[in-house]
């Protein structure tokens, strides 16, 4: 890996050389573009814009920071920033993909307080008859629905009542899921049994990806070194990893992702649902006993069903009945037999998806202690976006990870990837890499997939430049094909939660300077913490009902009738600023508690989250859905005290 | 007696007056004479009713309040211990360890992993810093590697960033997508196609969206580890046909419509789940033929797909037959075009019932564009050039002009497969399973005449074969080819957790990407390693 020096040499596959000074430089003739732009806005004259066409995204400059490739002129904050930047801010994201926020003060640090008991999510009931009026509309719906057929529940759902809001769901899109997304504008004449394009295309704000650190970039240095990768590596390794495709960057990513999370040893599946589907079966058997959250994912209840193992389930994140549970089932043993157990696994999620809440990991570790059952933390959307270095829930309750034993998690969420990773102790992960299904069957990684994980990666960990000796070349590490290549020279940087060092990376990969000294994945957790804390709270001051922890970026806001859960939809979409969010109900949730479901991203700016709340407050004045009892604040009122209501150590 | 009596006059009173408040306020209730009446009439009619209801209603009020959690306290198996028992059991109980230590041989075999430094292709370069000739990647159609793709990646990279940041039904869903879908569609000739992000996760999730508990699925017993998950996901009722044996699938399915009319059962929805191109042998199914069962037919041309054909569209395009006869076409992106994921092209119901009940599709991330647009491209590619097929074919020829005819090897795969398996041929006296007679692909393998019975997935006569010692033999030919500077492989099978022990072969996968010449030189030293490590083990 090479640190861009001042004067970088120039490589073939960059277009130009991107040192601060011609970045500044260049900026500024951006700003003073958007500024002209800004000011003919205001002044009602028409000013052209110039026309950048399609195709040239190739050589779409990393400079234009501002315009990008659509034409947009309108003055709605999502291609130009609202309040026009200042000549002594840099920025060298594009705006629409990575908002500029350049206010320290829209910062925050996810972390647990130490020693405070974790506080179970008080979950609010909405008044009576919000839930009776749920019950009626859905008794409504499925009374015509059965009009027209008479079936087995499930598929008459999907057929007669998820139809009815299927013009909510997946919605064809194009672009960067950044900040702001590009939709395919399309319409129904069948009732939504088909959709024709329209051949329009909507720009929203995008609350709806999981790209929780804002890393899904077109442009920057990830994008830089996955370019250089694909021109190196082509874009597929071609074989199972078992077999001949275990690449190079295959071994210097895994080693990477277990110093990441503090782990001895990793291994990477190309598909995420497939790492817990094609690993936990190798994990317990026939014999063992798997006791899983109630909200668990689909993948884990896949896994476990393939692996043979019984199954208990825990009222979700309760620990009481858990630890009645573990009880129970280490008296009574093996079912009939009352033979001991031969191992009990607790599969839970670190962040769950649809709840916003985080699992009581203190907690859990306590009743480890007692009841030496091997845990399975599932952190598919808490690595990367919680802990205050990003390393996901261990880090955010400041535990030590090792104490867990099997780490899993994915890569498509915080790091603009696809796939996921196991991380455990050395033993566990050779012993899945010889008897799991992934290693000898499923497809190895793609090395362009690969690389923008270790890019991400080690751009929220900074790196700790190690000079390269001649034996430190990543080809020599690979000699032991099973060493990890650690260099053992800088103690500091392998301690946990460290740095990583330049040897792990490539030598290919350039990264800049505000990579490497950490800066930028700090800018990214601190400015995706606020955000989390801002709309978790904001939205319950509003008088909004909603699930979760305070620091969760997913944000779940309960609409409870299907009905209005589909107005929201595309009362958002075509507001005069679409934003894009995703709205949940049945079977993915239980049949009262539909959902809209807000993911928040590092690149989302204050205003973003602001202009978010103003939408949320006139639906939901006009659908009656500020349910929730407490102090309320004003719209305006929240805006203003943003900083104070995100550093409150209490919301009541 | 008139005493008690009289004392228990006060009780009857207060008795009466409170069943003549109780009655007067029930008729108050609206609606409540209709009750009363209901009651009366059919109680009347039918006495034994009255009780019945009663008797339901306790029920329905038992059930009402009972947990809803299963093996609850009150199981015939249930010992209560009270807590401080509890704590001793507690105590006193030791897990197993979570991951067994591996044996020195699984260490060995983990060593063995070849690690290519740099991209992989026909002559990729080694950890060891040697090149070597591959031929046991992928990469049939010689797309790995390939400029234009490359370039085409790039572009989409800038324009879509990497990962698609969320599964299809929540905006994962992007036009690059959509357009791979249309193209593999009208590559096959199907109405429609779905992609899935990993291609090992395509079948195992296309076989339980449609096949539910009490469906029928008739299947080979050589299928992959793949849909062998996929059955058993689908939890349905399934029965077995000898590997690539037609005349079985026929008896099967005969056994079954007598054993239909016999027990006057209704129709239940039947499938038939086989392999194009075998992923653990390269033997060929015979399509014409078995779309003449009226069965749904479940194909998986993970193999066969991007390798045989004019022009790499599998098994349909070689045999001439429509693809839209296949209800549900399984492929592999990662294999047949050198990129990732796998799809499954049928009409337009068979493929909008999986965007909704495909597990794997619905919880899982979309595929990044970049690969997407790269599978695209391979399929324009191929289009256009079937050269690439004529020279693969052409290669493959010279490989098995070379191989076939070698003492100590047999070969149970088709001449057309561009994976070829390498079985270990041993002469009678050494070995315990003298002349197993290859799994010949157009032979019926019943030489007993005994059919094998269709509830179980291990034939009757099981091939007999010494597994440990093959599997030890084809890995030193595999090193010996390696220190000759030909790349192959062992099929790294999961032994144990397969459902029939499989014969280890190694696995030749040959691309169009490497000349003739080349070829025939790698070819030549696999034949001149076999010779070597298997002939000395001969004398």
């Amino acid at each position: 890996m090479a640190i861009n020096p001042a004067s970088p040499t120039p490589s073939m596959f960059r277009k130009k050389p991107s040192s601060a000074m011609s970045t500044a430089a260049s900026y500024l003739s951006a700003v003073s573009k958007a500024d002209a732009r800004a000011r003919g806005l205001n002044g009602g004259s028409t000013t052209s814009t110039p026309a950048l066409s399609l195709s040239s995204s190739v050589t779409s400059s990393s400079e234009d920071t501002v315009l990008h490739e659509d034409i947009g002129d309108s003055a709605d904050g999502l291609y130009y920033p609202s309040v026009p930047p200042t000549s002594e801010q840099v920025f060298t994201t594009v705006h629409t993909e990575f908002g500029h926020c350049a206010n320290e003060s829209y910062r925050y640090t996810s972390r647990h307080t130490p020693g405070e008991p974790v506080k179970g999510v008080v979950e609010q009931d909405p008044p009576y008859y919000i839930l009776i009026t749920t019950y009626v509309s859905y008794l409504l719906v499925i009374c015509i629905g059965h009009l027209r057929d008479f079936i087995d529940f499930d598929s008459f759902y999907t057929r007669r009542l998820k139809s009815r809001i299927d013009d909510c769901f997946s919605h064809p899109v194009t672009g960067v899921p950044g900040r702001t997304i590009l939709l395919l504008d399309r319409y129904s004449t069948d009732h939504n049994v088909t959709f024709q394009p329209t051949g329009t295309r909507t720009r929203g704000l995008n609350i709806s990806s999981y790209n929780y650190l804002g890393f899904a970039q077109g442009d920057g240095p990830c994008a830089d070194a996955v370019e250089e990768s694909v021109a190196r590596y082509g874009v597929s390794a071609c074989s199972t990893r078992r077999e001949v495709g275990t690449l190079d960057l295959h071994l210097q990513a895994e080693a990477l992702v277990a110093r990441f999370m503090g782990m001895e040893s990793a291994l990477i599946s190309s598909m995420g649902f497939a790492t817990n589907s094609t690993i936990i079966p190798a994990l317990v058997s026939k014999g063992c006993l798997v006791i899983s959250d109630e909200f668990n994912h689909a993948s884990i209840r896949y896994g476990v069903r393939l692996s043979g193992a019984n199954v208990r389930m825990f009222k979700h994140n309760n620990m009481q009945a858990l630890e009645s549970l573990l009880r129970e089932v280490i008296s009574q043993g093996q079912p009939k037999t009352h033979r001991p157990w031969k191992k009990i696994l607790i599969i839970v999620e670190g962040l769950y998806s649809m709840e916003g809440t985080l699992v009581n990991l203190p907690a859990l570790l306590e009743l480890k202690k007692k009841y030496k059952f091997y845990l399975f933390v599932d952190e598919a959307h808490s690595v990367g976006a919680m802990g205050p270095h990003g390393r996901g829930v261990a880090d955010y309750f400041d535990v030590n990870p090792r104490s867990i034993d099997i780490l899993m998690g994915t890569f498509t969420k915080s790091f603009g990837a696809a796939g996921g990773y196991i991380a455990g102790n050395k033993a566990l992960i050779e012993r899945l890499r010889i008897s799991s299904h992934y290693s000898a069957y499923t497809e190895a990684m793609a090395p362009p997939v690969l690389t923008q994980v270790m890019a991400s990666m080690a751009s929220i960990m900074g790196v700790t430049i190690i000079p390269e000796t001649k034996n430190s070349s990543s080809l020599s590490l690979l000699h032991s094909s099973n060493a990890i290549p650690v260099p053992v020279t800088n103690l500091e940087a392998t301690a946990y939660p460290g740095t990583a060092p330049s040897t792990a990376l490539p030598n290919w990969v350039s990264l800049p300077p505000s990579l490497c000294d950490g800066s930028d994945g700090r800018m990214r957790l601190r400015r995706l913490a606020f955000n989390s804390r801002y709309l978790n709270r904001a939205l319950r001051k509003l008088g909004f009902i909603t699930y979760g922890h305070d620091d969760s970026p997913v944000v779940p806001l309960l609409v409870f009738h299907p009905g209005k859960m589909a107005v929201f939809s595309r009362m958002m979409r075509t507001r005069a600023i679409p934003i894009v969010i995703v709205v949940v109900a049945y079977p993915a949730t239980p049949l009262v508690t539909s959902r809209v479901r807000f993911c928040l991203s590092a690149s989302h700016t204050k205003e973003d989250i602001d202009l978010v709340l103003k939408a949320c407050d006139e639906i939901g004045e006009l659908l009656d859905l500020k349910q929730a009892v407490g102090e309320r604040w004003p719209l305006e009122e929240i805006t203003k005290r943003a900083v104070e209501l995100v550093s409150m150590k209490e919301c009541p | 007696m008139s005493a008690t009596t009289s004392s228990l006059e006060p009780l009857f009173t207060i008795l009466s007056y409170s069943y003549a408040t109780l009655e007067t306020n029930f008729y108050k209730l609206p609606g409540s004479s209709v009750v009363a009446r209901y009651v009366k009439s059919s109680h009347q009619n039918d006495p034994g009713r009255t009780l019945l209801e009663v008797f339901l209603i306790i029920f329905a009020i038992r059930t009402l309040l009972q947990s809803r959690t299963r093996a609850d306290n009150s199981g015939k198996h249930f010992i209560s211990f009270d807590e401080k028992e509890i704590d001793e059991l507690v105590d006193e109980w030791t897990p197993e360890p979570l991951a067994a230590e591996l044996s020195p041989k699984e260490q060995a075999e983990l060593a063995s992993i070849p690690v290519i430094v740099g991209p992989t292709g026909p002559k990729p370069k080694l950890s060891n810093g040697k090149t070597v000739l591959n031929l046991a990647s992928y990469n049939f159609t010689g797309l790995a590697g390939n400029e234009d793709i490359k370039q085409s990646g790039v572009e989409t990279l800038r324009k879509y960033g990497l990962g698609s940041c969320g599964p299809p039904g929540f905006y994962g869903n992007q036009d690059v997508h959509i357009q791979l879908e249309k193209d593999i569609a009208d590559f096959l000739g199907t109405e429609s196609a779905i992609l899935y992000s990993q291609a090992f996760s395509t079948i195992s999730s296309v076989i339980p969206a449609f096949c539910k508990r009490g469906d029928l699925i008739v299947a080979d017993r050589g299928v992959n580890f793949s849909i062998q998950k996929g059955l058993q996901i689908s939890r349905c009722t399934v029965r077995w046909y000898d590997h690539n044996d037609l005349n079985s699938l026929e008896q099967v399915l005969e056994a079954i419509e007598k054993e239909r009319q016999k027990k006057r059962s209704p129709l239940t929805r039947r499938f038939i789940v086989t392999e194009g191109i075998f992923d653990h042998d390269g033997a060929m199914s015979d399509l014409p033929k078995l779309l003449k069962f009226k069965y749904r037919l479940i194909l998986d041309e993970s193999i066969s797909f991007g390798s045989v054909g004019r022009t790499g569209r599998g098994l349909t395009e070689l045999y001439n037959v429509p693809a839209d006869q296949v209800d549900m076409l399984v492929g592999s992106v990662a294999n047949g075009l050198a990129s990732a994921g796998g799809f499954c092209a049928g009409t337009n119901i068979v493929v909008n019932h999986q965007r909704i009940n495909g597990t794997s599709f619905v919880f899982s991330a979309a595929m990044p564009a970049l690969l997407t647009v790269a599978a695209s491209e391979g399929i324009s590619i191929l289009r256009n050039t079937p050269s690439i097929l004529s020279t693969l074919q052409e290669n493959i020829r010279a490989v098995r002009v070379i191989l076939d005819r070698v003492d100590c090897i047999s070969i149970p795969s088709h001449p057309a497969s561009a994976t070829i398996h390498l079985h270990v041929k041993l002469p009678s006296p050494m070995h315990l399973s003298p002349r197993v007679p290859p799994p010949s692909p157009s032979l019926s393998s019943s030489s007993s005449g005994k059919p094998s019975n269709p509830l179980s997935p291990t034939p009757r006569e099981a091939p007999q074969f010494d597994a440990e010692l093959e599997e030890k033999l084809l890995q030193d030919v595999v090193e010996e080819a390696l220190a000759q500077g030909v790349l192959i492989t062992r099929a790294k099978r999961l032994r144990g957790q397969e459902l029939n022990d499989i014969r280890p072969s190694i696995r030749l996968a040959i691309s169009a990407a490497l000349n003739k010449k080349d070829c025939e030189k790698a070819a030549n030293v696999v034949k001149a390693a076999f010779v070597k490590i298997v002939g000395r083990q001969r004398r």
